[in-house]
């Protein structure tokens, strides 16, 4: 990421963690600093669940100003900030979604863009390695095609008609698959945060 | 290619409130589904953590994504967008705003403060009647040339509630639909239509409790409801505005656009 040159993944947690700081206790011009370091990454994700730049556009500006509104529901002590970023502007994204404005996910699953599964991009502020590798475990372990599905919604941001569609099979099936799949995931999960 | 919904599963998968926070966290829910999880979350905080743990699993999956630079102007917009709003939270507290004060801090998109005590006093419930109130003249012709639905979303605070608007030009009829809202008993809640060519804003009646209702537009708001219109909420003595005063606070605002 340009803004970050030569920083080492913890250097850029720990500046942008202190600049959410910074912005909770009402230093606006953080916010420039957090955009600088985060738009790439959140950028990315709106994008690739709006499938629409101007929509992307507009729902990362909205995840900013909203930001700005609610700098101080940022815990620090809790997630790592741009983990907690990242799944605010996947939130939003997939609300915008989801208000029927934009037809998202113009792709269909086979012919979207192949995703890397098990190596995250190097020059991307990371989100946590460990957790990135409990996940990516926890999800390999489930059949193969449950697994394709539950990311097809990540990041396709599909619905459950969209996947059954696209798998050729009835709606109920499909919600029988994702649902064991992800009760299954969770068992793993929750094994890992006991462990 | 609807097989039977929802019917208990055979799988043995009991789609309990930890599961809805799953399909939510992972972006499945949709209409009715997502409405209600957004409520639950509002008020439940079991289902709250549990649909975070989600999203703090699920996010490392991002990394994945390849990142992309925006254009300059998102920039611009977001810092246009909080000078706005600094610049009402920076003014000395003001009497209650009258209308034309009102439509002109909505046009600077700003938020008049207050949005998160309101948002507070505002209670869960699944649904809105929009009371006809003073908007009661005889319907007419729209004016509108196009005739696709404009919806308009128009979110209390950060309380993940909202006011769903939607405008359908050809039967002239407006069907506002919301979770979230329900009666302090003390104050009601007046939306008002804020017309995009700048002329005065036009009451389109209280908000209040109730079953869903759709009602007919006059003419003379019909012929304002274009591309760039917007709506505002503002808190209200119990029966709405009173005659000769100034509006009550805005607690939200949302703009329309076209489906």
């Amino acid at each position: 990421m340009a803004a970050l040159p030569r920083q080492s993944a913890d250097e850029a947690r720990e500046a942008l963690r202190e600049a959410m700081v910074r912005l909770a206790a009402g230093d606006s011009d953080a916010l420039e600093d957090i955009y600088r370091a985060t738009r790439v990454k959140l950028f990315g994700i709106t994008l690739r669940i709006l499938g629409d730049r101007k929509e992307a556009e507009d729902a990362l500006q909205d995840v900013y100003v909203n930001l700005w509104q609610r700098a101080d529901r940022y815990d620090p002590a809790r997630a790592s900030p741009i983990a907690w970023l990242a799944a605010f502007a996947r939130n939003r994204a997939i609300d915008r979604l989801r208000t029927g404005k934009v037809r998202g996910g113009a792709v269909p699953v086979e012919e979207a863009a192949p995703l890397p599964d098990e190596s995250p991009l190097a020059d991307a502020l990371l989100v946590d390695a460990e957790q990135t590798a409990q996940i990516h475990k926890c999800l390999s372990a489930l059949d193969a095609r449950t697994q394709s599905h539950i990311r097809a919604a990540f990041f396709e941001g599909y619905t459950y008609a969209q996947l059954a569609e696209s798998a050729d099979v009835p709606l109920g099936t499909m919600k029988s698959w994702i649902r064991r799949g992800l009760q299954r995931l969770r068992t793993c999960l929750e094994a890992s945060e006991a462990a | 290619m609807s097989g039977p919904e929802d019917t208990v599963p055979e799988d043995g998968v009991t789609r309990d409130d930890p599961m809805i926070a799953a399909e939510w966290a992972l972006g499945l829910l949709e209409g009715e589904e997502l409405l209600a999880a957004r409520g639950k979350y509002a008020t439940d905080p079991a289902f709250a953590w549990r649909k975070e743990w989600w999203d703090d699993w699920f996010v490392p999956l991002s990394d994945a994504i390849p990142g992309a630079e925006p254009g300059d102007h998102v920039w611009d917009g977001i810092a246009a967008r909080v000078a706005a709003q600094q610049a009402t939270a920076d003014a000395p507290e003001a009497p209650a705003p009258n209308l034309v004060a009102l439509e002109a801090r909505v046009r600077r998109w700003q938020w008049t403060a207050g949005i998160a005590s309101a948002a507070a006093a505002l209670a869960l419930v699944w649904s809105f009647a929009l009371a006809p109130s003073r908007v009661t003249d005889a319907p007419a012709p729209a004016q509108l040339a196009a005739s696709a639905p404009m919806v308009a979303t128009v979110p209390i605070g950060e309380t993940g509630l909202r006011l769903d608007v939607t405008y359908i030009p050809e039967s002239e009829r407006m069907v506002v639909t919301a979770i979230g809202l329900t009666a302090d008993g003390v104050h009601d809640h007046e939306l008002w239509l804020v017309p995009a060519d700048g002329t005065p804003l036009q009451s389109l009646g209280l908000v209040v409790p109730g079953e869903v209702r759709s009602i007919a537009l006059p003419a003379a708001v019909t012929a304002k409801l274009g591309e760039g219109a917007s709506l505002v909420l503002t808190r209200e003595p119990l029966g709405g505005k009173p005659e000769g005063k100034d509006a009550g606070p805005v607690v939200a605002k949302g703009a329309f656009s076209r489906v």
